[in-house]
């Protein structure tokens, strides 16, 4: 089955083609770093009008890489949960267009159970059920994997994502936008145990994060002296903060992992390329004889090919939507056990 | 040719369908919040009831705005998809000449005007009658009603969802009761026959490239305008 995947969540706008829920025949994404750069983050109004002008030629263009022409789309999935609401209305409008005028199934997929998706399309030999981390600048859950479309929500944020705290840092030492590839590259220069920042909920028994704090402390150590025109240690203060954020999101998910005797966990979603953050996890895991999965880069951030196949997956289990689709801003991960 | 026309930048699924000068549909549902959850739907009744199917549409006329930024959207991306699926020919149209549209063939200057939902704030734009169409006069507005008193230099009709609301302060602030008001919504028949007219005229849009007319910069953006412009006059000065 073919299926044209639509990912407008947030400021990306994608449109992909991938057979079988397997093999991805193409994946456009037009990312809108440069709008929203200046704002030091993503402005909806800015992002829902730049969807509009780009969801038609996106669309096309996945035709066109792929091979493939409008007949052939077998049908249509789409970001239809979680993200922002004048973003996610852009895609879902062209999805049910395409569905209606093509006469073919239509299915909304929660933008989280993309980046699970993500995974299983990078590692087709990902074991279930497994431990699935999305962290990026919009979301941090963690979900267990029982099957495709059952999960059980395990933990999230309580405040902001830990892509956000990167980016709320890099704005606070004036470093540009987005935060998260600056201050991995600065921290390669930096020592991680320059300062020690607090690890927020690390030893709380919850699996639920809190990065709030954590940015707050760091802005109040260094505010007067930033202030006053000292010149920081950046990278000194980049190593230390990704380490204490790296600290909580790995400990949190081996702990997951291990409470629910799995030996094989995904990380998915923007921060997932960060380079610390990948080689703790894999150093975590070695340890604890756990398998640690990671997308490739391509399908680490926001992309229509992980929609596509979380989509087909839905449909094989009979959830289509009808034309009555609606979007849904914040919803957690379906919880489904049935089937 | 049949012309199907939408318009969802109230907070309504306006769709009409054309053919030539005749009108054999035209419906405004009202949905508030479920426009794009209704607007497939919507859309899928009005073929029904007229015993037609997306295959027999000609060409789309595509409701621009200006009016509810997140309304334009979802007619805007839907009459593109469509055109681009079908491969048939779309013509964006502006919501403020549908709305004129509706005064006929008023022979008074017409005045459109659509509420920009903050404010006090209203899109406007000032058109004249004719045997060849509606032909828009000066450049579109957008201000208070007493600004656009200003621009008000002769006798004229005023169309809008409100009308009577505008005529009425539009007539304390020029002193004047030669105000006609006529009372209209954007209509799906009007964007439809607008579209149709340029359609057959060989006038379309790049389907791909069809947006809103917004007439407003984002919040954000004009936040940072103003302050780019405030420090390059004080640079300046």
């Amino acid at each position: 089955m073919l299926v044209l995947g639509i990912e407008t969540s947030c400021d990306e706008t994608s449109a992909a083609l991938v057979a079988d829920g397997r093999a991805v025949l193409s994946n456009i994404i037009a990312n809108q770093l440069d709008l929203h750069r200046k704002y030091g983050g993503v402005v909806p109004e800015i992002a829902a009008r730049r969807h509009t002008e780009l969801i038609g030629y996106v669309i096309n263009e996945a035709l066109d890489a792929g091979g493939k022409s409008l007949p052939d789309v077998e049908a249509v999935a789409v970001t239809a949960r979680q993200g922002l609401v004048g973003s996610l209305l852009v895609g879902v409008a062209a999805a049910k267009t395409l569905s209606y005028a093509l006469r073919v199934p239509l299915v909304g997929v929660h933008h989280i159970e993309g980046h699970i998706f993500a995974n299983l399309l990078s590692n087709p030999e990902m074991p279930l059920p497994h431990v699935c981390l999305t962290v990026s600048g919009g979301h941090t859950w963690l979900v267990y994997v029982r099957d495709h479309c059952r999960y059980d929500l395990l933990g999230g944020t309580v405040d902001d994502a830990a892509g956000e705290a990167f980016d709320k840092i890099a704005k606070f030492l004036d470093l540009g936008f987005p935060g998260g590839p600056v201050i991995d590259r600065l921290a390669t220069e930096g020592n991680r145990k320059a300062f020690a920042f607090p690890r927020p909920l690390l030893k709380a028994k919850s699996l639920y994060f809190s990065f709030s704090g954590l940015k707050t402390a760091i802005i109040n150590a260094f505010k007067h002296r930033l202030a006053s025109g000292e010149q920081l240690p950046l990278e000194d203060i980049a190593a230390s903060f990704q380490e204490a954020v790296v600290d909580v999101l790995v400990a949190k998910t081996v702990r997951a992992a291990k409470e629910h005797g799995v030996s094989a966990v995904s990380v998915t979603g923007g921060v997932s390329a960060n380079r610390r953050l990948r080689e703790a996890f894999v150093a975590a895991g070695n340890s604890a004889g756990i398998r640690v999965y990671f997308p490739s880069l391509s399908l680490c951030t926001d992309n229509a090919a992980m929609i596509a196949a979380a989509g087909h997956a839905r449909l094989k289990r009979g959830y289509a939507d009808d034309l009555s689709l609606d979007v849904i801003p914040n919803v957690p991960l379906e919880v489904q056990h049935a089937g | 040719m049949l012309v199907l026309g939408i318009d969802t930048s109230g907070y309504a699924n306006a769709i009409g369908v054309v053919d030539g000068e005749r009108v054999l549909a035209d419906f405004t549902f009202q949905t508030r919040n479920e426009s794009l959850a209704r607007i497939m739907l919507n859309i899928d009744s009005v073929l029904g009831e007229n015993s037609l199917s997306l295959e027999d549409i000609g060409g789309f006329g595509v409701g621009l705005g200006p009016g509810s930024w997140t309304g334009i959207r979802i007619g805007v991306t839907v009459g593109k998809m469509l055109a681009y699926c079908t491969g048939r020919p779309a013509k964006g149209i502006s919501t403020l000449e549908a709305l004129a549209f509706g005064a006929g063939d008023c022979q008074r200057l017409i005045c459109a005007v659509v509420d920009a939902g903050a404010r006090e704030t209203i899109y406007a734009a000032f058109y004249r009658g004719g045997n060849n169409g509606l032909r828009q006069v000066g450049d579109y507005y957008v201000g208070d009603v007493a600004g656009l008193a200003g621009l008000v230099k002769e006798p004229l009709t005023l169309v809008a969802a409100d009308a009577q609301k505008y005529r009425n302060a539009l007539g304390q602030v020029l002193k004047s009761d030669n105000i006609e008001a006529m009372e209209a919504a954007p209509g799906g028949a009007a964007v439809a026959s607008l579209a149709a007219t340029r359609l057959q005229n060989g006038e379309h849009d790049d389907t791909l490239a069809l947006a809103p007319l917004y007439l407003k910069e984002s919040t954000a953006r004009a936040f940072v305008n103003k302050y780019k412009r405030r420090a390059q006059a004080s640079a300046s000065g």
